[in-house]
């Protein structure tokens, strides 16, 4: 096992890779009751189209596969959901699904290796019926449903659809009914069969543990696979450019939400992505965070009420910059952040600015390992990017201004920026 | 971990909960006053002030460059019900020093500035300062008009409006815009003064700290010091109204239907009720989420929450609009089912499990162990988490059936297209 520390924050974590290619990492905590699993496939909404393992043939399958075999993966020939097997033993479960990866997870304080055993149990065995698959459509056609009436979810879907014209990142992760209807126990095998095989997932364990221990109380609990050579996913090639520069609807909601969104290509310098990020959340305080000038402004002119939420999403496939708020006039907000940016390139970065902005941010990084669940669900999501999440932490003193200003020039850039915005009705 | 509370002086506690497990340090403080609806607009804008800035950092821009600088410590107030008591709450969080390349005594600046924000605010001729009066009150109209935004919330909130109404708990915490219309900026301020004086005060302090250095900070600071003492009768054990059961039905622009149901119970028994509700709704194993989920089809969420000071029970379930009877129906039967103990041993061994598990990893959360013990002072509840955990492990199927039958249902109250 590889020991990897961090001295910054008194943290440190082990990992190894199995022969059948599954990646675990070890997170030891002392002196904490509770203890976090969870165990992670690279297959999301995004992956709908690739070649099939066995027949070597391209298949597409429906939008919302992904979440759709999530739930049904609980589902055990036994007749006993696993679910229900694990909150009986005051066993907290759960899993979710994002548009890169699907993630099955429990926390618990007592009972961990009977835990351990039903989860690793159920994530290893597929039980999927015509009947129990039918059963889910009524189900997840309430989630979609949900979704419907939620704002700021249709919001962020706009935004997408703004942003890109092939990705797949514009299919909502649940589907739709009409998609979920055309969902198949064949199809759920299929998918299971390529892409829960130990070499797409890792293993994440938090708790107070001894790493070999552990270690080997998984590996015990590892159903034997052949080694495998790597899924091959296809997606559409997309274009440069945005897809289009407005949308709008009308929902029954008090004051219109907006969303704006920069397009970047993650394909650009993708080894430097936990810099690019750190930089863009830098730059993105200084222009529109709670301390910025803009944002007084705004507050006072009453534009906006609360801090705009802010955040880089990416991951090898997409890469966009998320400015969104509540505000009574999203057009007036967004001509001011154009103002804003533009100034921000003519001038040099404010020094003080710029230092208080990296102390918000390098604080918040270390404000994750408070929690088990953070850390577990952190190291999951960044190791399905490629990236290990000391990362943010050790690299952070490599940000400079000029680098700063590189990336603003780079991405910060108004032919690549798109709005959304929800309308009271 | 170990919890250490301080009399400062009368109405007024201080609570030290040193622990090792966290990377931050948390300052959250209460102040509790009276529930009523003509106070409860006034303290929310009063927050909405105050959060405004103090006199040592009197404009946002001030405060959050200060916050920023401490390496993005989070400050915000907030507000809560308890019962028939109104919370203020104000909180500030914190990078441990340890953890920072400097050692900037971060703990004591935080401190600092909470206090600040609280008992000195920006004012001008004994009222708060204009221009922040006027515009909070506009805000504050935007948040109140708000709360039809989020349609599940919003249903919750509704229901719990008509199971209390005319009561101080049904009341909207941010209050009512007709209310905020009539709020003058020298009444407020006076209402502010009133708050300060006469609240019960607990200020709780969690973190990898030492108890001596942050007990000189809080007793010598000044506006500690100047607090007079103070007696607030805390309101518990209210007389429980059960009303006829009665149906409303509101339309809205939804895709989904959200239904809620209102339970309450005229008998006090809190572990039991726990149970009761654990086994009702309280996750997967529940009989809502078994029947309406994943026997019908008929939910994605389908559950219920225990609301402790009420002793009430809130069901939800979010539906399609044209199985509103259907629903009501399934959820009727297992009420009937707990009245008739048609509830297994391991139904009951399962609820337990939960409740239990979730009272221990409180403990490794910072914030909710706060409101753990904050929650234990207002309700003088002398249990500690193991005696509560032995409680919950002793109740009976019996004892189950017993309470069911003085359950019963106040309110229905659907939203739907």
């Amino acid at each position: 096992m590889n020991k990897i520390e961090c001295n910054k924050i008194d943290e440190a974590y082990y990992t190894e890779k199995l022969e059948n290619g599954l990646k675990v990492i070890i997170f030891p905590k002392k002196n904490i009751q509770k203890k976090y699993v969870i165990w992670t496939t690279k297959f999301g909404s995004i992956d709908n189209t690739f070649i099939d393992q066995e027949t070597s043939r391209k298949i597409t399958v429906p939008d919302g596969v992904a979440h759709f075999l999530e739930h049904k993966m609980f589902e055990q020939k036994s007749g006993i959901d696993s679910l229900y097997k694990l909150m009986s033993l005051g066993i907290d479960a759960n899993a979710y699904t994002t548009n890169d990866h699907t993630a099955y997870l429990f926390e618990c304080t007592d009972n961990f290796y009977e835990g351990l055993d039903e989860f690793m149990d159920y994530v290893q065995n597929p039980y999927y019926t015509e009947q129990n698959v039918e059963k889910e459509k009524g189900i997840i056609g309430q989630e979609i449903r949900m979704y419907d009436d939620d704002p700021s979810w249709q919001l962020y879907m706009n935004t997408m659809d703004c942003l890109y014209k092939e990705n797949p990142i514009k299919i909502d992760i649940a589907g739709t009914v009409e998609s979920i209807s055309k969902i198949t126990p064949e199809i759920l095998y299929k998918c299971y069969n390529n892409f829960y095989h130990p070499s797409n997932m890792v293993f994440v364990v938090v708790g107070d543990f001894e790493p070999e221990k552990i270690l080997e109380e998984i590996k015990r609990r590892l159903l034997p696979k052949e080694q495998r050579k790597e899924i091959e996913r296809i997606y559409s090639e997309e274009q440069e450019e945005i897809n289009k520069k407005y949308k709008e609807i009308q929902m029954e909601i008090s004051k219109p939400l907006f969303m704006i969104g920069i397009k970047d290509n993650p394909k650009q310098n993708y080894e430097q992505i936990v810099k690019k990020q750190m930089a863009i959340e830098i730059i993105l305080n200084i222009l529109i965070g709670k301390s910025s000038e803009l944002f007084e402004k705004l507050y006072n002119e009453g534009l906006l009420l609360e801090e705009p939420s802010l955040e880089y999403e990416f991951s090898k496939q997409y890469a966009h910059i998320l400015i969104a708020a509540q505000s009574k006039k999203p057009q007036a907000v967004k001509e001011a952040i154009i103002q804003k940016i533009e100034k921000m390139k003519k001038e040099p970065i404010n020094k003080e600015n710029f230092e208080r902005s990296k102390k918000r941010i390098y604080g918040a990084y270390i404000t994750e390992y408070n929690n088990v669940a953070d850390i577990g669900r952190m190291f999951a999501s960044d190791f399905v990017k490629g990236i290990n999440s000391f990362e943010y932490i050790e690299k952070f003193d490599e940000i400079d201004e000029k680098y700063l200003k590189q990336i603003l020039n780079e991405i910060f850039i108004e032919e690549k920026m798109v709005m959304s915005v929800v309308n009271s009705k | 971990m170990q919890l250490d509370t301080i009399n400062i002086k009368e109405g007024v506690k201080f609570h030290i909960i040193n622990t090792n497990k966290f990377k931050t340090n948390l300052i959250s403080i209460f102040l509790t006053s009276k529930l009523t609806r003509e106070t409860i607009t006034q303290k929310a804008l009063i927050l909405s002030i105050l959060r405004r800035g103090s006199k040592e950092l009197p404009t946002q821009q001030e405060l959050n460059t200060k916050l920023e600088e401490m390496y993005g410590a989070e400050c915000d107030c907030g507000i809560d019900k308890n019962g028939d008591n109104h919370i203020s709450k104000f909180y500030i969080e914190s990078v441990n020093d340890k953890y920072l390349p400097n050692k900037d005594e971060i703990l004591e600046k935080s401190i600092n500035i909470l206090l600040n924000i609280i008992f000195n605010p920006v004012t001008e001729q004994n009222k708060f300062k204009q221009e922040y009066f006027e515009a909070e009150k506009e805000n504050l109209k935007q948040i109140i008009e708000s709360r039809k935004d989020n349609k599940r919330n919003y249903s919750t909130i509704r229901c719990i409006e008509e199971m209390y109404k005319n009561e101080p708990y049904g009341l909207y915490k941010y209050g009512y815009v007709e209310d905020l219309d009539k709020i003058n900026n020298e009444e407020l301020y006076s209402e502010y003064k009133e708050l300060i004086e006469n609240s019960k005060i607990d200020i709780f302090i969690s973190g990898n700290i030492e108890k001596s250095y942050v007990q000189e900070i809080i007793e010598n600071n000044k506006y500690i010091k100047d607090l007079k003492p103070r007696k607030y009768e805390i309101k518990q054990d209210n007389e429980i109204i059960i009303n006829k059961e009665k149906e409303i039905v509101e339309h809205m622009g939804v895709a989904q239907g959200n239904l809620c149901i209102g339970l309450k119970l005229d008998k006090t028994n809190k572990p039991v009720t726990a149970v009761y509700n654990a086994i009702l709704g309280g996750g997967a194993n529940s009989k809502l989420f078994q029947n309406v989920r994943e026997k019908a089809s008929l939910a994605y969420s389908a559950g219920s929450m225990y609301i402790k000071t009420k002793n009430s029970i809130i069901i939800k379930c979010g539906i399609d609009p044209e199985n509103y009877q259907k629903t009501l129906e399934i959820v009727k039967q297992q009420l009937e089912d707990m009245k008739e103990k048609k509830i297994s041993a391991k139904n009951l061994e399962d609820a337990k499990r939960l409740i239990v598990a979730s009272f221990k990893s409180m403990q490794d959360e910072q914030d909710s162990e706060i409101s753990y013990y904050f929650g234990k002072e207002i309700n003088n509840d002398q249990d500690t988490i193991n005696e509560y955990i032995e409680k919950i492990k002793n109740v009976s199927l019996e004892d189950i059936q017993e309470l069911a039958q003085t359950i019963k249902i106040d309110t229905i109250y659907f939203l739907t297209k």
